[in-house]
């Protein structure tokens, strides 16, 4: 049994410790006292994979057995999470292959014909075939790709269909072939506690006129945080949406959680407490940090793209939404949820190569942004790791650089920066223009583009956390990046604290999140 | 991107010559027990791993430690009845306790011997492992006893092997004596073999924790071997361990109070013996009994590294 995620007290006997900045990570000294927050040890995983998923279809929550809701003759829609989770990608293969295939195994026996595989890939760019045959695996692939396993189209006239709209007037549109079956066979993966519940069918196969309720600066200053369902407004919207589309169409929904393996065994020391590190632990340490500095840039963004994470599943859960989603999130918080006493003046993240957009891609300013200021930052429940009007740190080196295929609306978006970096301005001046402009729109059904409307949603991923802050500070951070995005760089932790001593003065508290293996803070 | 001097500067900070980090305060309650007794030891035991050991310990080890320090050894001739296997108990205040102890030995006890060496600390690393291995005959130690059934101790006495521990579990930080863990009595129970006490003194001075190589100038330590004992029919294994710290004690006190003044203390329990968390100095320079747990640790420090009496016989004739 893995041990609990708990808060380390830096002292004299604390090592150095790892921090991640992007394709990269280093030893950092924290100054004595500062609170460093480690998960959880990574979970046992399932050893019998097969025979849970066959026991969660047979034996669902608040549904009768899969087995029972298939039949011949049905239209039966099978939707899957997208290349964004997990983080890394799995090793194969992967858990949703394995839950499609006993799905696709039922079905078969019930003698439905009429299946279709949808990614829930909502306004992400769409997976290549590659992609598709690396999560479904070769046989799903083979039998159905392309013509019955394809991406959603969430800019596709006749692929959409407006199922109504919700008490609080927010209009619901998903994928018209989900819309229009008799049972949507959801296969998800929670990696965060964001993730799953109603988000999977609501936000996977919705259009933009229905994403744009609930992502919008006004809504994400109100979750808080988005990993917190209960106190996330953004999750309120999922909910009062997945209520309508459950009334109209049957969802039977398969949930899985990971534990906290995301690096291969010759990354090991990534997740092992530094003072626990052995010789081999060390001396990898410095083979691989020697190697990544000396690679060429191309190089080494192709390695660590290439790491699939050796995740093991920890639960299975199937049924309808609503009823699984408690036992996901049950086990998610047992993986990742690490108690700390009290907000800090100065918080701290190393942040990594990867985030949900730019698997096999290029984590661009943006995307950074997004990754420190929305997805870590919001790694809390309760209260945020530093205090209202505090300081956060990120280790990132922020190069100037966008992915053209994947990410052609970033590079006009950036170009906006210049003028504001104010979420509300930019969502009332600019969102709409880039959210219907043809060329994106084309792009984003043709090519392999993120939606034009996509890097506002990252800028307002991290409207909460501008709010909560009053300085932003990026350890290494591109000077000219750093500041077109308004935030300060800094050349090192001491430089950076000194910045931040304007704000917090010279003796602030800081809380360093030790992440990846993911965890969430449980602040008190 | 930094250089590889800083990077290993940064590598090294905090952490031994083993590269081992001092786990932090707040981390402790966290620590995970270590699975050292899964490194393999039969093979030291082997006739030729034996011969080697012999000629390292013999031919390098006691020449190097003797060149450094100035041992004293007394009561070997305690061991002319030790026929078959003992359980050999001493305090530990240094990593020189070990090599000094198996100088001081004769080779036929030392080449049936085997030495307990903490799972945690000796068995982490495999290099480490096979190197203290081969050259102690050690034997991985649970010191938190999460694996206590698993122990090679009771296997080793039944093949007849003589053991050497450490039953405070690990070298004191002040020098001073801590209380004896009950495995070293139990065993002693179990099996019915004898148990001798050791008292080392002046290796602390000589090389503390945290100290690489013993300071310069060959300082003086002793070793002092006390008679073997052995559990009574009547007696608990809590009483014999009360009985072996009394004993050790004793031997610790002898450089202090003389070997009969020891005797005496010792008779009268007047020494002061460690129990639960609470170390002692059995006695110090000064002959005055040294048991204050609120004791600043500098002082303890102070008291353990206060130079030993001059050893001048006595003055007969006085101005």
């Amino acid at each position: 049994m893995g041990r609990p995620g708990f808060v380390l007290d830096v002292d004299e006997r604390t090592p150095p410790l790892l921090m991640h900045e992007g394709e990269g990570f280093r030893l950092e000294r924290l100054p004595l006292g500062s609170r460093v927050i480690y998960p959880p040890e990574s979970l046992p995983a399932i050893v019998d994979l097969e025979s849970a998923i066959r026991h969660a279809l047979a034996h669902p929550h608040g549904s009768d057995p899969l087995p029972r809701l298939l039949r011949r003759g049905m239209r039966l829609t099978i939707v899957f999470d997208d290349l964004s989770l997990p983080l890394p990608p799995m090793r194969t293969p992967d858990v949703r292959q394995r839950v499609i295939e006993q799905v696709l195994e039922l079905a078969a026996a019930a003698g439905v014909d009429d299946v279709e595989l949808i990614a829930a890939n909502s306004l992400h760019r769409r997976m290549t075939p590659a992609e598709l045959k690396r999560t479904v695996g070769e046989r799903v692939f083979r039998a159905f790709h392309p013509d019955h396993l394809h991406n959603h189209d969430a800019e596709d006239p006749g692929g959409l269909l407006h199922l109504g709209t919700t008490p609080h007037g927010e209009d619901v549109e998903i994928n018209r072939r989900a819309a229009e079956s008799d049972l949507i066979v959801y296969v998800n993966i929670t990696l965060t506690a964001m993730n799953g519940g109603s988000k999977s069918v609501s936000v996977g196969l919705a259009s933009y006129a229905s994403l744009r309720h609930h992502h919008n600066v006004h809504t994400l200053r109100h979750s808080r945080s988005f990993n917190d369902p209960p106190n996330s407004a953004m999750h309120h919207s999922y909910d009062r949406m997945a209520d309508l589309i459950g009334g109209q169409v049957p969802v039977f929904t398969i949930e899985t959680t990971l534990n906290n393996e995301p690096f291969p065994a010759a990354l090991r020391f990534l997740t092992r407490r530094e003072w626990e590190w052995n010789l081999t632990d060390q001396a990898s340490y410095l083979a691989v940090k020697r190697s990544n500095d000396l690679a060429t840039a191309k190089l080494r963004r192709r390695i660590w793209q290439a790491t699939e994470a050796p995740y093991g599943v920890t639960g299975v859960h199937a049924g309808a939404p609503s009823q699984v989603h408690p036992h996901t999130l049950a086990a998610v918080h047992r993986q990742q949820l690490t108690e700390v006493q009290g907000q800090a003046d100065v918080a701290i993240f190393g942040l990594p190569y990867i985030c949900p957009y730019n698997v096999n891609s290029i984590m661009n300013p943006i995307l950074v942004m997004s990754l420190g200021l929305g997805y870590f930052f919001n790694l809390y429940r309760g209260k945020p790791i530093v205090r209202q009007g505090g300081v956060a740190i990120f280790y990132h080196p922020m190069p100037h650089e966008f992915h053209p295929v994947h990410h052609p609306s970033y590079i006009d978006f950036y170009e906006l920066l210049a003028e504001t970096t104010d979420p509300v301005m930019l969502e009332t001046k600019y969102e709409k223009q880039f959210a219907t402009d043809p060329w994106y729109t084309h792009l984003y059904r043709t090519s392999y583009a993120y939606h034009g409307v996509h890097p506002f949603y990252m800028w307002y991923w991290g409207a909460h956390a501008m709010q909560h802050l009053d300085d932003v500070i990026f350890v290494g951070g591109n000077r000219s990046t750093t500041a077109r995005l308004g935030f300060r760089a800094a050349s090192s932790l001491a430089d950076a604290l000194e910045l931040a001593s304007d704000t917090v003065g010279r003796q602030p508290q800081i809380n360093y999140l030790h992440a990846p293996p993911m965890v969430l803070a449980d602040v008190r | 991107m930094t250089g590889l001097g800083e990077e290993l500067r940064l590598l090294r900070h905090g952490r031994d010559w083993r590269g081992r980090a001092r786990v932090p305060r707040s981390a402790q309650r966290w620590e995970r027990p270590e699975a050292g007794d899964d490194f393999p030891t039969a093979w030291a035991r082997s006739a030729p791993a034996g011969a080697l050991r012999t000629a390292l310990q013999q031919g390098v080890l006691k020449p190097v430690i003797w060149s450094q320090i100035r041992p004293v050894v007394h009561g070997r001739q305690y061991l002319d009845s030790v026929r078959g296997p003992a359980i050999f108990v001493a305090n530990h205040s240094s990593h020189l306790d070990t090599p000094l102890i198996l100088g001081a030995l004769p080779r036929r006890i030392t080449e049936n011997l085997a030495v307990g060496a903490a799972a945690d600390y000796f068995f982490d690393s495999r290099a480490i492992a096979a190197a203290t291995t081969l050259l102690f005959n050690a034997f991985p130690v649970e010191r938190r006893g999460s694996r206590r059934g698993r122990s090679l101790a009771a296997e080793l006495v039944d093949g007849g092997w003589s053991l050497l521990l450490y039953p405070e579990g690990g070298r004191t930080v002040d020098g001073w004596l801590t209380a004896f863990k009950l495995g070293a009595a139990q065993l002693c129970a179990m099996k019915r073999v004898p148990a001798v006490p050791i008292a080392l003194r002046g290796t602390f001075v000589a090389m503390p924790r945290g100290r690489r190589w013993p300071r310069p100038g060959r300082p003086r330590v002793t070793v002092r071997i006390g008679r073997p004992m052995r559990i009574g029919a009547d007696e608990t294994v809590p009483e014999f361990r009360t009985r072996l710290v009394r004993a050790v004690a004793a031997l610790w006190a002898e450089d202090d109070l003389g070997w009969y003044g020891a005797l005496r203390a010792a008779a009268d329990d007047s020494l002061a013996l460690p129990t639960g968390s609470r170390s002692v100095l059995p006695t110090t320079a000064s002959g005055q009994l040294t048991e204050d747990s609120d004791m600043a640790p500098w002082r303890r420090v102070w008291e353990a590294t206060r130079p030993p009496a001059t050893t001048r016989p006595r003055q007969v004739w006085t101005d």
